[in-house]
């Protein structure tokens, strides 16, 4: 259980996060988005204690963090953003003293850290030097030190940042089965990743608070309501009358070698259209609804006001984001994940809420 | 509660032993000393030498002492805080359930171990000289042990400095400047006018305390002196460390 009530941080005049109040409840994965620079990391920080807020407090199951900080750091596991490990050390050996600095003894560091490096798969490279490692294995040693305590709070900053398609789904998958029991909060840039991981979302930016709730809820507040994508064999001239009268379909745009039907909220005309093309004898070759995806709800709360401050430029960057390396996984994961490019989001996000 | 501080002090000893600087620093300070020792025992061994001093009242005492103090202290020390900072690692660490105050005490009894044992070797000098004539044992243990008290402040000023910054190279030339002026300032004192200050600034005047420790004598309130100023230092850390943790 997290708590934070209130926090804000102040840099001088800057206030880099702003009131923000939210919970987290056993059993849930709360998901953190937002734009660079929204105040992400900061919220992060000052939730597992590293950074004091200027205002406002934290309790992690209860202890405050400023009261008890240790009983309360004692239930945090905590995956940095900047991956930080001792590069002259071991594996083992690192893994056995961040085992020790958590309180743990001798006996049970060693069956903990047998079952971190299994769960985050490193079992191959335990005697490696750190500083050897790749980027992948890095990451992973620092998530296998944050859950290696069994702690009931764990904290993840980006934590599929840097793995291949592989690993990405080994990951997503330990962190749904820690997320069964525990607590966990999570920041991450990978959009699909949230939509299949969280049960609920934040959205922060400018170090507010612009939206909580599931990504349900979220896609409902979106203005573009739902589309239906629809595509024939040959030509038919008088397809877009026709189903530009058919209820609930408010508008027809055309498309390349397909025709998109902007939909009233919560209309689902697929049906009728489905009966419309048997009675005039059109041949379907595809038919298919979008709903808004949680891209669309994140650049809306964000446009404008992060801090690139055209449009454009925040729909850019979350372009950008999967077009990361670390992305790449997210790209060829589900079934309906393999072709599109983040110019095409609307195969991705059915797929991606199929997934959940 | 103990854990955190062993976590951290075995840490930072194996990091010290697996570091490249630490064995260039070890080789450095044992071929500076053991040549200092050298020049002394042969200046002494000259039949035209005056009689008068032992070879380990000089040793302690002289000029070399210092300026290995002053320069190999920031060596060891710049490392502990600063590179936390750079590299992250401190995200990790401050966020365990440790408090600044254990992390700072592992960091310099780490320190202070692996600073006594650049010395450890230097004990084979007495020994050697003890074969061919007799040696007092008395002023050279006196000797080391203000070598371990003078370096244990040192270090503990070292630790502050290395609290200040992500650079280590501003970290040790901080603490430089601090030990200079820890150095240097009582023993400007004597051109004081005041009576008060010059005795106040006497009192603290290490080169005389280890003038004194050669010959064999150990003052207590100068044994208090080294402890208090590192726990000062040693606590200002764990301030900054804490204030600072958001970096």
């Amino acid at each position: 259980m997290i708590e934070a009530r209130g926090l804000t941080r102040r840099y001088g005049d800057f206030a880099a996060v702003r009131d923000v109040s939210f919970s987290v409840a056993d059993g849930e994965i709360l998901g953190i988005l937002g734009p660079n620079g929204a105040g992400k990391t900061t919220t992060i920080r000052m939730i597992t204690g590293f950074l004091p807020p200027t205002a406002g407090g934290v309790w992690i199951n209860g202890k405050s963090l400023r009261e008890d900080p240790l009983a309360a750091r004692r239930q945090l596991g905590y995956l940095p953003e900047s991956v930080a490990l001792y590069p002259e050390m071991r594996l083992e050996e690192y893994l056995a003293y961040r085992a020790r600095l958590a309180g743990l003894g001798r006996g049970e560091a060693k069956g903990a850290i047998d079952r971190a490096v299994d769960s985050c798969l490193l079992g191959e490279k335990r005697r490696q030097v750190i500083g050897q490692l790749s980027k992948g294995y890095r990451q992973r040693v620092a998530l296998a030190a944050a859950i290696l305590h069994g702690p009931q709070v764990l904290v993840l900053d980006e934590p599929t940042v840097g793995l291949d398609p592989k690993q990405i789904i080994a990951i997503r998958e330990l962190i749904r089965d820690l997320g069964r029991e525990r607590t966990l909060l999570l920041s991450t840039h990978i959009l699909p990743e949230v939509e299949q991981l969280c049960q609920r979302v934040l959205i922060i930016d400018r170090g507010r608070l612009v939206a909580e709730g599931t990504p349900e809820e979220l896609r409902a507040q979106s203005a573009s309501a739902t589309e239906v994508r629809i595509a024939f064999e040959g030509e038919v001239p008088d397809a877009g009358d026709a189903l530009g009268a058919v209820d609930g379909v408010d508008a027809v745009l055309p498309g390349d070698g397909h025709l998109r039907l902007r939909c009233a909220s919560g209309a689902d005309p697929r049906a009728e259209i489905f009966r419309l093309a048997v009675e005039r004898g059109w041949v379907l070759v595809e038919l298919s609804q979008r709903r808004a995806s949680l891209e669309d709800v994140f650049v809306r709360l964000t446009r404008g006001q992060g801090t690139t401050q055209d449009p454009d430029g925040a729909a850019a960057e979350l372009d950008n984001s999967h077009g990361t390396p670390g992305d790449e996984g997210s790209e060829a994961l589900g079934p309906n994940d393999t072709g599109p490019g983040p110019e095409d989001p609307v195969d991705r996000s059915g797929g991606a809420a199929e997934e959940r | 509660m103990m854990h955190g501080f062993l976590a951290v002090f075995s840490r930072e000893l194996r990091a010290y032993f697996v570091s490249p600087l630490a064995w260039v620093i070890l080789t450095f300070f044992l071929l500076v000393q053991g040549y200092v020792f050298s020049l002394i025992v042969g200046f002494l061994t000259d039949p035209r030498a005056v009689a008068g001093p032992t070879p380990f009242e000089i040793f302690f005492g002289g000029i070399f002492l210092w300026l290995t103090l002053v320069f190999v202290t920031p060596v060891i020390t710049m490392r502990l805080i600063s590179e936390e900072r750079r590299s992250g690692t401190i995200e990790a660490l401050m966020t365990a359930p440790v408090t600044a105050v254990q992390v700072v005490l592992a960091k310099f009894f780490a320190a202070f171990v692996f600073y006594a044992f650049l010395w450890l070797p230097t004990l084979a000098y007495p020994a050697l000289l003890s074969r061919d004539t007799s040696v007092d044992w008395g002023p050279i243990l006196a000797g080391y042990l203000g070598v371990l008290g003078i370096g244990g402040m040192f270090l503990s000023v070292g630790i502050f400095g290395s609290s200040f910054s992500k650079n280590q190279i501003v970290s040790a030339v901080v603490t430089f400047g601090c030990l200079m002026l820890l150095l240097f300032l009582p023993w400007a004192g004597s051109l004081t006018q005041d009576p008060q200050t010059g005795e106040l600034l006497g009192y603290m005047n290490l080169l005389d305390h280890m003038d004194e420790l050669g010959q064999g004598i150990v003052d207590s309130r100068r044994l208090v002196y080294y402890l208090t100023t590192a726990a000062l230092f040693l606590f200002l850390s764990s301030r900054a460390l804490e204030a600072k943790k958001w970096r």
